[in-house]
């Protein structure tokens, strides 16, 4: 919802969420894939050097997203692998 | 498997005297309720008090609701693995006391002092919109007031409030072991072969996997990151099915629900007519990826195509992402086939404009609708107040804000009710269509 409002005002927005179907059905523009819902920009279980890639990755991704253009919600994944 | 429940209905409960049952009054043995309480070192002092549908009371610290049975013939004892033994019930006859309740009560502060696993109790009135607003109202209700030794843990105070309500309530229910019983309802499957759809309850239950207790127990044992379960209902009705007595809220089921699931009753009493009750799916709910969703969406449906259901009740317990789950199993399911109705409650906000569901899918074409959980609510001045505290906290958060129990309270929420969101449809709520 916040998302959308910000889109609105004409600022480029990108939502990283770990439920992205569920932010796709209420209409976010650029949606990034998340780790888990309770961690969805890093994942705790990884040592932390790994970690810090992992995040890295989730961040540039959203970057990448905000450069888009984009008509209607568009999901944009980072290259990782995580355990379900 | 069939399990005859012999109904001993109650509309007086009177505390003085020796322990009886005769024509509707249960006479308790106050002082021997207490000493069984006591056995237990967890729990420091116990009060015992009665409240009748009408009056102007208020009950405080609610962490459970609970129906007194025993069983008097088949197999095990009734809250297996809880109670007692671990031991396959669901078949012989139990005794049961409907027209009251036992209501558990305790002060409990917890060591986990904020997020999602902190501990949550709820509140009662028995008169006015408050009783209005809740299923544990309309009974006569003995309340048990614990309280609980300083210090304890999470597991260790539910484990003794969950003990000392359901010792007692096995304990009632023995008042009427040699006494003819009002009335005898049966509750088996037909084996024989029967063209009647077949239907299966997909009972969608949040598990915190990470909470000392996951919310959820399967014969005392928490259930976790499980795939689907089949159970059989009578399971249910004998108590092995049983939550979390430290985080008591309106969206949680009680024991009283799981004994006396609506769902389950009322499938059982079309069985054989229109429909072929074929068992009870739990699925756990909650994932934290949605490949976890998709994966528990993929299993239930799987279990339930593999009973060969042509039907699916689905309903769920608790609020938030978990819906996102209830929703696939509906879309999972109607994809193999199986036609589903989702039994849910709304949300909506305080004034009832905010959108009503979190998710959907367009497969979850027949939805039945139990109320909304959000409407706000006024609850007037009591004349007693019953319960571990005289203050009501209204948010979980540390230092959130707290009322005086005697006071009037206005709720944004049904939350604090216990009862106050019909969870499984078992209220009987009408709508108007504007």
């Amino acid at each position: 919802m916040i998302s959308k409002e910000i889109d609105r005002v004409g600022l480029a927005v990108a939502l990283i969420s770990a439920m992205y179907p569920l932010v796709q059905q209420v209409g976010a523009s650029r949606i990034v894939k998340g780790v888990r819902i309770p961690h969805p920009c890093g994942d705790p279980s990884l040592p932390p050097e790994l970690d810090l890639r992992l995040r890295r990755e989730i961040v540039e991704t959203a970057l990448k997203a905000l450069q888009s253009e984009v008509k209607g919600p568009s999901l944009f994944l980072p290259n990782m692998a995580v355990a379900a | 498997m069939r399990l005859e429940l012999a109904e001993f209905p109650v509309t007086q409960v009177k505390l003085e005297g020796k322990f009886s049952y005769h024509s509707g009054t249960l006479e308790v043995d106050g002082g021997e309720i207490k000493s069984l309480v006591l056995q237990d070192m967890r729990i420091a002092d116990v009060e015992l008090a009665v409240v009748v549908p009408g009056e102007k009371v208020r009950v405080t610290g609610i962490r459970d609701v609970v129906e007194p049975r025993v069983k008097v013939n088949g197999k095990g004892q009734v809250f297996p693995g809880t109670l007692s033994p671990v031991a396959p019930v669901g078949e012989g006859r139990t005794h049961r006391l409907p027209g009251m309740a036992v209501v558990v009560s305790a002060e409990y502060e917890g060591t986990i002092r904020a997020g999602s696993a902190v501990q949550r109790s709820a509140m009662l009135d028995m008169w006015g919109p408050g009783a209005e607003a809740s299923r544990f109202s309309s009974r006569v209700n003995l309340v048990l007031v614990l309280r609980l030794v300083k210090g304890l843990s999470e597991i260790e105070a539910h484990t003794a409030i969950q003990r000392a309500e359901y010792a007692v309530a096995k304990r009632l229910a023995e008042t009427t072991t040699g006494v003819k019983p009002q009335r005898v309802e049966s509750y088996e499957f037909g084996r024989k072969k029967s063209k009647l759809p077949r239907v299966v309850l997909i009972q969608g239950c949040l598990t915190d996997s990470h909470h000392p207790h996951s919310g959820l127990s399967y014969y005392g044992l928490p259930v976790r990151d499980s795939l689907a379960t089949l159970v059989h209902p009578n399971e249910l009705l004998d108590g092995a099915v049983t939550g979390d007595t430290t985080r008591a809220m309106a969206p949680f089921p009680t024991t009283w629900d799981w004994q006396n699931h609506p769902l389950v009753l009322g499938l059982y009493e079309e069985h054989g007519r229109n429909l072929n009750l074929v068992g009870v799916i739990l699925e756990r709910i909650r994932f934290e990826t949605h490949l976890g969703k998709e994966v528990i969406a993929h299993n239930t449906a799987q279990l339930a195509a593999t009973l060969g259901a042509d039907g699916a009740l689905i309903t769920w317990t608790f609020s938030g992402n978990c819906f996102v789950d209830v929703m696939l199993t509906i879309r999972a399911c109607e994809q193999r086939g199986i036609k589903t109705v989702l039994v849910t409650y709304e949300y909506g906000g305080k004034d009832g404009v905010d959108t009503p569901l979190l998710y959907y899918v367009p497969e979850a074409k027949a939805i039945v609708s139990t109320g909304s959980r959000d409407r706000w609510i006024e609850l007037p001045t009591p004349e007693r107040v019953v319960g571990p505290n005289e203050r009501i906290q209204l948010f979980s958060y540390p230092g959130a804000p707290v009322v005086s129990a005697w006071d009037s309270v206005t709720l944004d929420a049904r939350d604090l009710i216990i009862g106050g969101v019909d969870i499984w449809g078992g209220q009987s709520s009408t709508c108007r269509a504007y």
